[in-house]
């Protein structure tokens, strides 16, 4: 059908996703902006002209390790990071049909981190590093079936926005608890590193768990792409998306375990960061409208951007020493929330 | 043009009849049987109107036809097929529902609306092409909907609203019809434009069913209707047949006459239900 195009003056009206490439290929130069600048910036003392130089193959070579071996690895890690936590924000969202549903106020990066923790705490997770993820995603998946219980029971006749809110923070308090108490068992420094950690650290990152989080990432990513369409019907409303062709309960399915996934790999990779889920799909919702089309690559897109700078200003506002990310993106994202939920409020 | 085509079953002028028999459903920790026992079909051509007081059943039936419930009792088929062994996307090209009311968090224009129409006709990676914008824009035009197409849905009136959503259903290209209550807080002319726009729906060959409270344009566009009545049938037929006063007296509990329509037009003759004073039962004896 793509073929009989030439009929396309009157037949192509506006407002039809024609201008989606441009819209992400603007995104795109964003995160590519952003990634040089978190390159190029650092506590080190080294600026964009020795990100130029070294490009160009006039470095030397300990400006070159510091640009390529130390901030590279980071930034790639936190662009992988928060590109996951937009799209996985976006998606929570639209299955929830809530504003304020995000990974880390749903608990769900809660429950992956105690899946992290434990894994690590038993010692296989310093074995086998990839193991860590796994347990992150089935902490990940038992907070979201637990919040989704505890709000489904709590809340009679449908699922009230707000109950579902109130249950994702106990459940994240409920995690951090026993996060704490798991480490309280670990010798002082472990547990300084695992504090920072909670808090969202991409400092201990070489290219390792980097490459595991993008091996996890593109095939969660590539699926919850291709429900854009069915999240647009959703968000109408289970009974309406039925009616319209959407296979509800399989989509729901499948886009938990995708969303879980990549929250998981990105906890077990960067540890806890969060607001980033809520803050990016919201700014771009306001941007560009509501259509998952554009909305999910577009979240994934500016949530690494977003997530770059968050990194790049935790390394340097109390430079030489370091703030954890997720510290920037809660001062954040915080207030974001409270002014998402009282518009909600008003309603 | 990548349409899935091993569903292929749906050919473009599949007009299938939508058929219930039998069927019951009783609403989880509901003491009453919200449907019990009854059997229809819708048939091309056909506009089917299903009527009753509140609480009937007329919603249920509408979610237990469309395949939103399963009923406990009975089958729904459309022709041979029965209904749950249909995959959802051909389902949905088959048999549009426009549900009583819908909400999102998340504001849309209508053109994105109905738009959603198109999604059981495309695949995942599939966009939207030339015949899709033309069947959109000939839905939003059908429902007198084409001005509005840039615009927010929140932001617009609940005719508005609804001509949309009806256009979406439209988008769909479904040879089957279901609407649920659709002139609910509608003014005068809206439900007028609404039940004309129905009638020529059918005159297109589509097999409407629609739930409606309105008696009176029921009994003058309808081909037959279902009166329900605490989940049976109570009554079937030609709007002549089915609207006595009697049985509307008793069904409705409220005294009432009918009246001939006094036209001119098409209409005249059909009948039209006058309800009186509560009293007026006593004063007549």
């Amino acid at each position: 059908m793509s073929t009989d195009g030439s009929a396309g003056g009157p037949g192509q009206p506006r407002g039809t996703p024609s201008h989606t490439p441009r819209r992400l290929a603007l995104l795109a130069l964003a995160a590519l902006v952003a990634l040089a600048l978190s390159v190029s910036f650092g506590a080190s003392g080294l600026g964009p002209g020795d990100l130029w130089r070294t490009l160009a193959g006039e470095a030397d070579p300990a400006t070159r390790t510091i640009l390529l071996q130390l901030r590279l690895p980071r930034a790639a890690l936190a662009a992988l990071v928060g590109g996951a936590l937009g799209i996985a924000g976006c998606t929570f969202q639209a299955l929830l049909r809530n504003p304020l549903a995000e990974p880390y106020v749903l608990g769900v990066s809660g429950g992956a981190a105690v899946g992290a923790v434990a894994v690590t705490v038993t010692g296989i997770g310093i074995i086998l590093p990839w193991t860590l993820p796994l347990g992150a995603f089935a902490g990940a998946l038992a907070a979201m079936a637990l919040v989704l219980q505890i709000a489904r029971r709590a809340s009679p006749g449908g699922m009230d926005t707000r109950v579902l809110i109130l249950a994702g923070v106990i459940a994240g308090a409920f995690f951090n608890a026993i996060i704490l108490l798991l480490l309280s068992m670990a010798d002082v420094e472990s547990f300084r590193s695992a504090i920072f950690w909670m808090m969202g650290n991409l400092s201990a990152s070489g290219w390792g768990s980097t490459a595991i989080l993008a091996g996890l990432l593109l095939p969660a990513t590539a699926v919850v792409l291709s429900l854009a369409r069915a999240f647009n019907l959703l968000s109408r409303g289970e009974e309406v998306a039925y009616y319209l062709g959407a296979s509800v309960e399989r989509v729901k399915l499948i886009a938990y375990v995708a969303a879980s996934l990549m929250v998981a790999a990105s906890v077990a990779a960067g540890g806890v960061i969060g607001f980033v889920g809520l803050i990016v799909p919201h700014a771009v919702r306001i941007a560009w409208g509501n259509d998952h089309r554009l909305l999910l690559p577009a979240s994934f897109l500016a949530g690494t951007a977003f997530l770059l700078l968050a990194d790049t200003a935790a390394r340097i506002v109390v430079a030489p020493a370091e703030l954890p990310t997720g510290v920037v993106t809660a001062v954040a994202g915080v207030p974001f929330f409270v002014i998402l939920l009282m518009r909600g409020g008003r309603r | 043009m990548k349409r899935a085509v091993g569903e292929g079953v749906a050919s473009a002028d599949w007009r299938p009849v939508l058929r219930g028999d039998g069927l019951a459903y009783t609403h989880p920790r509901a003491p009453q049987p919200a449907v019990r026992d009854i059997s229809l079909s819708v048939a091309p051509g056909r506009l089917l109107a299903v009527v009753g007081p509140n609480g009937a059943g007329k919603t249920t039936l509408l979610r237990l036809l469309s395949g939103a419930l399963v009923p406990q009792a009975g089958q729904v088929r459309l022709d041979a097929r029965p209904l749950h062994k249909l995959h959802d996307r051909l389902r949905a090209r088959a048999l549009a529902v426009v549900p009583q009311s819908e909400s999102s968090p998340f504001p849309v224009t209508v053109r994105e609306m109905v738009g959603m129409g198109r999604y059981p006709h495309l695949g995942p990676w599939e966009r939207a092409g030339s015949l899709d914008h033309a069947v959109v824009e000939r839905a939003l035009d059908r429902c007198a909907a084409g001005h509005l197409a840039e615009r927010q849905l929140a932001r617009l009136s609940g005719g508005e609203r609804q001509r949309a959503r009806i256009a979406r259903a439209l988008a769909q290209e479904a040879p089957v019809l279901l609407l649920d209550e659709p002139t609910g807080g509608l003014d005068l002319r809206f439900r007028m434009e609404l039940f004309h726009l129905l009638r020529e729906l059918r005159a297109d060959g589509l097999a409407v069913l629609v739930i409606t409270h309105d008696l009176n344009l029921a009994a003058r566009f309808a081909d037959r209707l279902l009166l329900l009545d605490q989940g049976r049938a109570r009554a079937r037929g030609t709007p002549e047949e089915v609207l006595s006063g009697d049985t509307l007296e008793e069904v409705y509990e409220w005294p009432l006459r009918l009246v001939p329509h006094p036209g001119p037009g098409s209409d005249t003759g059909a009948p039209q239900t006058v309800p009186l004073r509560k009293d007026a039962a006593d004063r007549a004896e």
